[in-house]
């Protein structure tokens, strides 16, 4: 849809071309329909075509997945010594990278899903990004696992369904628990993120032509937005967020696991699985912000990402990177007061080989959001936001690496210990993940509403105003 | 059939409502168009009790039965010793119920939500474009021959929903209209009577 057809659609809805038969012709050209096409055409703006900086981003992007793919293929070809694993150290950058993305995807839905629940108005210019998150996270961490694998040709071995081979999955393996978890939450993170664009669907099918039209048309299924529509959808919207919530802590819980339930010093502990949760949460909370200030600047998008947004998203980064303090706090101080010597083993190896990651990591994903996020002044501050929000995640890429690799480098037998250090091809590899993960939120906004229309002008209608004594305060007309 | 008439704003949207059932349509037979939701009764009255969450817990316990016949029916139909352990462990068995329970009534609550609303509409309806960008949509279904299905078994349809029962679908078109015209309607839609 170019621009003129965005606008010639928007002249065909004032002259009308139905089978209507017109009494009257007036204008539609009201304040409140001038405030909602506002909103539309501000909110839609990322559906306009595309401009060449748009291409050469995606070229860019593209050239970086395929530079990994190039570098998969010499590890198909050449066999999994192209890594840097080894033995002891079998599990390297492939698993910290599948952690990592799996945590990013944790808190797109759950963060959407509990303000949906607690009705929290701020969360209306969020919810999109958040959950399209979710489904590319998810979808990028579900490549590691099949990437990590070797012998990748066989990944089907671990579909269950009868067969030759007279194999079937070990569903005691936390492994298989994994793929099941994963494969559930991709499809329940798509499905919410589908119910949410459903009005906004419609909204587009309207202002656009051509193919675009007849996607938005097919994808909207014949929404017109009656009063039953809205209330079924609003009760389905509140049970499916509600349902998501304990998929998405499974997930991550069950990653944890993949950890835990091994007897390697380290990892097993019972504060995994929820340290990995709040860990996941602070990541994708900080993911989130980051993205917030990429659309909000490339879309022009001031007026509805304001900062007060910021505020109560670093509000929310506070909470959780205290709350992942003290489950970090937990975890060294059990190992360092019962001094076990194989679990003090591995966290000297730790503090000493990776010191400098080590104090990245606490100083990015503690000292600095605590300290710098207690001011007002500094949560509203776009570039303060972005900075701490890109230095939580890579804190956090650091934290998986250091989670993983110490651990197995100084197991239980002193006579293979080890070390790690990624390969090319394992770098490669990451870079094309995260490379992939942009390229798809950028084809996702070029062809999907980044905001969710619907639900930012909700908030417009039911605002409104009420004298209280002397003054007029602002209000907003809630159900019972 | 239905009539939609499409209002600038609200106020007259929710004064034709009032208009049409002062006249005898019945709530049940008016619905809004918006792009937006109301609270109940700002426009109409939709007083749906809702199914699609029986589904939803249908699907939980078909997906908590499913993951309980993937995780340790297949265990037993496929047995892998692995030194003392047992063939059905009840650990992974609950996390792959859990986790099927929970696809299960994801999938169960989107196929009911749809179910529920009708859609995908498989048949063209009055529609306008205007509705995206903020106008309000009044739509009356009028039933074929001026028939009274609303009314409760063996009461008149006159003493159900007054006059209107007594006029042909056309006539009842005809005043839909008249009073959508009346309270400001920007144009009206209507169906051709089959």
């Amino acid at each position: 849809m170019s621009e003129k057809q965005f606008h010639e659609s928007n002249e065909l809805k004032v002259s009308g071309e139905f089978n209507e038969t017109h009494r009257t012709q007036r204008t539609l050209q009201t304040p409140k329909t001038l405030q909602t096409n506002k909103i539309n055409d501000d909110l839609l703006s990322s559906l306009r075509p595309p401009t060449l900086r748009w291409y050469l981003l995606a070229l860019l992007l593209g050239a970086v997945v395929a530079w990994g793919l190039a570098a998969f293929t010499w590890q198909l070809t050449h066999g999994m010594y192209v890594t840097g694993k080894n033995r002891p150290v079998m599990w390297g950058f492939y698993i910290t990278g599948f952690v990592f993305w799996v945590g990013l995807s944790h808190s797109g839905t759950m963060v959407s899903s509990i303000l949906r629940l607690s009705m929290a108005n701020w969360r209306r210019p969020i919810l999109r990004a958040a959950e399209a998150m979710t489904v590319f996270c998810i979808t990028v961490a579900g490549m590691f696992p099949l990437i990590h694998l070797g012998r990748n040709w066989t990944f089907f071995y671990m579909i269950p369904y009868p067969n030759q081979r007279g194999l079937w999955p070990n569903f005691r393996s936390a492994l298989l628990w994994d793929m099941t978890a994963i494969t559930v939450y991709i499809i329940g993170s798509s499905l919410f993120l589908y119910l949410g664009l459903l009005p906004d669907l419609a909204v587009a099918r309207e202002r656009s032509s051509g193919w675009r039209r007849k996607m938005y048309a097919f994808l909207a299924m014949g929404w017109r937005g009656t009063a039953h529509e809205w209330s079924v959808y609003h009760r389905a919207s509140t049970l499916m967020a509600a349902l998501i919530i304990p998929v998405a802590v499974s997930v991550h819980s069950i990653v944890a696991w993949d950890f835990a339930v091994t007897v390697v010093p380290g990892w097993h502990s019972t504060i995994f699985p929820p340290y990995f949760v709040i860990g996941a949460i602070l990541s994708g909370v900080a993911a989130v912000i980051t993205l917030m200030i990429v659309i909000r600047k490339a879309f022009h998008l001031e007026e509805y990402l304001t900062p007060l947004h910021f505020d109560n998203m670093g509000k929310l980064l506070l909470v959780i990177s205290l709350l992942w303090t003290y489950a970090y706090f937990v975890e060294v101080q059990t190992t360092w007061y019962a001094h076990e010597p194989i679990e003090w083993e591995v966290f000297s190896f730790m503090s000493g080989t990776y010191t400098t990651q080590l104090l990245i990591m606490l100083l990015s994903n503690s000292l600095l959001p605590i300290v710098c996020l207690c001011f007002r002044r500094l949560r509203r501050s776009i570039g303060v936001m972005l900075v701490l929000s890109l230095l939580v995640n890579v804190g956090m890429f650091i934290e998986r690496f250091l989670i993983i690799v110490p651990s197995l480098s100084h197991k239980n037998m002193p006579f293979v210990w080890g070390s790690y250090s990624p390969s090319w091809v394992e770098i490669s590899v990451n870079l094309a993940a995260l490379a992939g993960f942009v390229l798809l939120f950028t084809l996702f906004a070029k062809f999907f509403p980044i905001v969710a229309v619907s639900d930012v002008r909700e908030l417009e209608a039911r605002r409104g105003r009420v004298t209280m004594g002397r003054a007029g305060v602002p209000s907003i007309a809630e159900e019972d | 059939m239905e009539t939609l008439g499409i209002f600038r704003d609200i106020e007259s949207a929710a004064t034709t409502v009032e208009a049409l059932v002062k006249t005898g349509f019945t709530e049940a037979q008016i619905t809004s168009l918006t792009s937006v939701p109301y609270p109940d009764g700002v426009l109409v009255r939709s007083g749906h009790s809702f199914r699609f969450r029986w589904l939803a817990a249908a699907g939980g316990l078909a997906g908590a039965i499913a993951g309980f016949g993937l995780a340790a029916g297949t265990a037993w139909l496929y047995p892998v010793q692995t030194g003392d352990k047992p063939i059905i462990s009840l650990y992974p068995t609950a996390i792959i119920c859990f986790e099927v329970a929970m696809l299960f009534a994801i999938v169960a609550t989107m196929a009911g939500m749809f179910l529920e609303m009708g859609l995908p509409a498989l048949s063209q309806r009055p529609y306008d474009p205007a509705i995206a960008d903020g106008c309000i949509g009044i739509c009356l279904t009028i039933h074929a021959g001026g028939e009274a299905v609303l009314c409760e078994p063996g009461v008149k349809p006159e003493e159900c929903i007054g006059g209107i029962a007594t006029l042909s679908a056309t006539e009842q078109k005809v005043l839909a209209e008249e009073i959508m015209w009346a309270s400001g309607a920007l144009r009206v839609i209507g169906e051709e009577a089959p």
